[in-house]
């Protein structure tokens, strides 16, 4: 059985450099990043677990969204007019988020990202709960992080392991956590 | 446990428009890369291998929707099964999808996924796997999965990538791209070339022909865009899918193989330290370029026409050894008798991805 | 020259979002690169490739090359001097 450990969520219109600030602080590789990953490295500061920054294979980092990377390809494809921008151009990808995850946090696990039509419980119970079927999977870092634009979005991750003493991952306590 | 097997393929590339096609002409040493000047409105010309845009895109749809729908319906077709059906899933691969219009259209991912379920009147939602170059591999990994969640009979599994200014100056900007064709693990290779393709395969349960035996996926929780120097992620997902496989059972390791300084020698630094040194070497890049969200689909595809040749295909573009591990890479075609082959890339984001496919009596 | 090393000092932050960074931290002669100094990585040079041409319509083509050039600030400052054709 999966048990929820954690869950963090960071409001829609969030300062993110000042949760940062306030919460990190360190990692200047911060300010490279474009808004989902921030986002998303952010929500697994918030979920990561003694000890930190100790490698791991035994850790997934699964990112789900609806918009994928498409707020920072907008950014991209602006630069492209003038000079294409290699820094932007690396953030173009849906995965980058799980890749800057993984560097954070030492996670060397399975790294994935899945774009769906709109935040389902029962796909995202589904998708995650068939990633365990790696069984090296002990534990996920699973999360929506759907970036419109940089000011409008919607994030939230759980951290899911299995065994554990949490309330169960599954639809309904998934769709009760989020709609709190 | 049932196993997981490939029921129907399809591929559309410039070199043909079904497996067979495209199989005789990786044969017969053709490539379609050349050189384009002005295309897509970039300034540097560039190597690609593009596939013709009027022929394939449908009415009414972009070029992109057209080849995902189309080689989906032809995967459909070999299977023989009910598109429709709900207990038929389907996954798309891509990384950029229809970026092209990103001015002037809804280009999320989800909306080609939407469209494909859709095109076959399937009432599933739409789910696309977009892992950056693994995309291909980690979509067929997840059609298997689905399969062993229970649910579903079949999954159809479609990877297509098509390029635009969007994506070939963001190479550029890289300075990853070759100005001739890729060069595979050669000593003067120099960068990679983009490519064009849709390929489906279709997933079900069964006991004979090619099953889908395993798969993993892990990061090398390194660097965002560049591949670790000891090959983490690259040998771990290696190490997974050969936990119960010997060595030599393999007919070859299809690599990811882009043609980058980093990329091959990193797949090298990975194949020695999991012990596949004496197992044959082969990428595909050199005949299709590098085809993003379709290469995990295409070359999976294309592997297995081989080992069923009795064939390791050639890694065209390769002439002298250029990695500092003495891997063993098919220049010209080789034999085989063997039965199972392992896939392998690695992208942007530490990802890195194996797949193990194999025959009835694969001694692994 | 002291104009020109911080007109690039200026622009290497905002280019590179060294977050909170002001021209004065930044010394003339540290190394850009590796963990000493600023400690950029590969894509840093990529961007600093696109800023010279941006700015100074000086357009290298192999990254390698721009590992010497991007030394430190004030080797770049010589490398522009030289090279500029805006």
């Amino acid at each position: 059985m999966l048990t929820i450990r954690s869950f963090a969520s960071i409001p829609g219109g969030t300062d993110l450099t000042a949760l940062y600030r306030a919460r990190v602080g360190d990692y200047p590789k911060f300010f490279k990043m474009d808004t989902a990953c921030k986002l998303g490295f952010l929500l697994a500061e918030q979920l990561a677990d003694a000890p930190r920054f100790e490698p791991r294979e035994d850790r997934a980092v699964l990112m789900f969204s609806t918009c994928g990377s498409l707020c920072n390809d907008r950014h991209y494809e602006e630069s492209v007019r003038d000079f294409p921008s290699p820094s932007l151009f690396v953030y173009t990808l849906p995965n980058i988020i799980t890749g800057e995850i993984a560097i954070r946090n030492k996670y060397a696990g399975e790294t994935s990202a899945y774009v769906l039509e709109r935040f389902t419980p029962e796909t995202f119970v589904a998708l995650v709960e068939q990633a365990f079927q790696d069984g090296d999977t002990g534990s996920a870092l699973c999360g929506w992080v759907d970036c419109r634009a940089d000011d409008d979005f919607t994030a939230f991750a759980f951290l899911v392991e299995r065994g554990g003493t949490g309330m169960e991952f599954n639809v309904e306590n998934v769709y009760g956590t989020v709609s709190q | 446990m049932k196993k997981v097997v490939c029921i129907g393929e399809s591929i559309l590339s410039p070199l043909g428009a079904t497996p067979a096609e495209n199989f005789a002409a990786v044969c017969r040493g053709e490539s379609a890369l050349r050189r384009y000047e002005g295309m897509f409105g970039v300034k540097e010309p560039f190597v690609a291998s593009l596939m013709d845009r009027e022929r394939w895109t449908a009415p009414g749809r972009t070029f992109f929707d057209s080849i995902v729908i189309e080689a989906a319906r032809r995967a459909v077709e070999a299977a023989g099964i009910d598109p429709a059906s709900p207990r038929t899933a389907f996954v798309l691969s891509t990384i950029k999808g229809n970026v092209e219009y990103i001015e002037t259209q809804d280009v999320t991912l989800a909306c080609s996924a939407r469209r494909l379920a859709e095109a076959f009147g399937n009432p599933n939602p739409a789910v696309v796997v977009s892992n950056a170059c693994i995309s291909g591999l980690a979509a067929l990994l997840q059609g298997r999965r689905i399969l062993l969640g229970g649910g579903f009979d079949h999954v159809v599994v479609v990877g297509a990538e098509v390029q635009s200014r969007f994506i070939v100056t963001g190479f550029q900007s890289l300075k990853a791209l070759s100005e001739a064709p890729c060069k595979p693990f050669d000593a003067r290779r120099d960068g990679l070339n983009l490519g064009e393709a849709a390929a489906a395969v279709v997933l079900g349960f069964g006991d004979e022909g090619w099953e889908l035996a395993d798969g993993a996926v892990r990061n090398d929780a390194n660097h965002i865009s560049g591949p670790s120097r000891t090959g983490e992620g690259s040998y771990k997902a290696l190490r997974h899918v050969l936990r119960n496989c010997s060595p030599d059972a393999l007919a070859f390791v299809n690599v990811h193989g882009t043609s980058t300084l980093y990329n091959d020698e990193m797949e090298s630094i990975a194949i020695d330290r999991a012990g596949l040194l004496d197992v044959p070497v082969n990428a595909l890049k050199g005949v299709f370029g590098h085809t993003m969200g379709a290469a995990g689909v295409l070359e999976s595809i294309l592997s297995m026409h081989a080992v069923d040749a009795g064939v390791v295909l050639p890694t065209r573009g390769f002439s002298e050894p250029g990695v500092s591990r003495p891997v063993k890479v098919s220049a010209t075609m080789g034999k085989t008798t063997k039965q199972a082959f392992v896939k392998l890339l690695s992208g942007f984001g530490g990802v890195n991805g194996a797949l193990l496919f194999r025959k009835g009596g694969a001694g692994c | 020259m002291e104009q020109l090393v911080n007109e690039i000092k200026v622009k290497l932050i905002d280019a590179l979002n060294l977050d909170g960074m002001t021209p004065e931290d930044i010394d003339d002669n540290a190394p850009l690169f590796g963990d000493e100094g600023l400690g950029l990585d590969s894509i840093d040079v990529l961007e600093l490739i696109v800023l010279l041409e941006r700015n100074y319509g000086i357009r290298l083509a192999n990254p390698q090359e721009g590992k010497k050039v991007f030394q430190s600030v004030a080797v770049m400052a010589d490398y522009v001097n030289a090279n500029r054709t805006k």
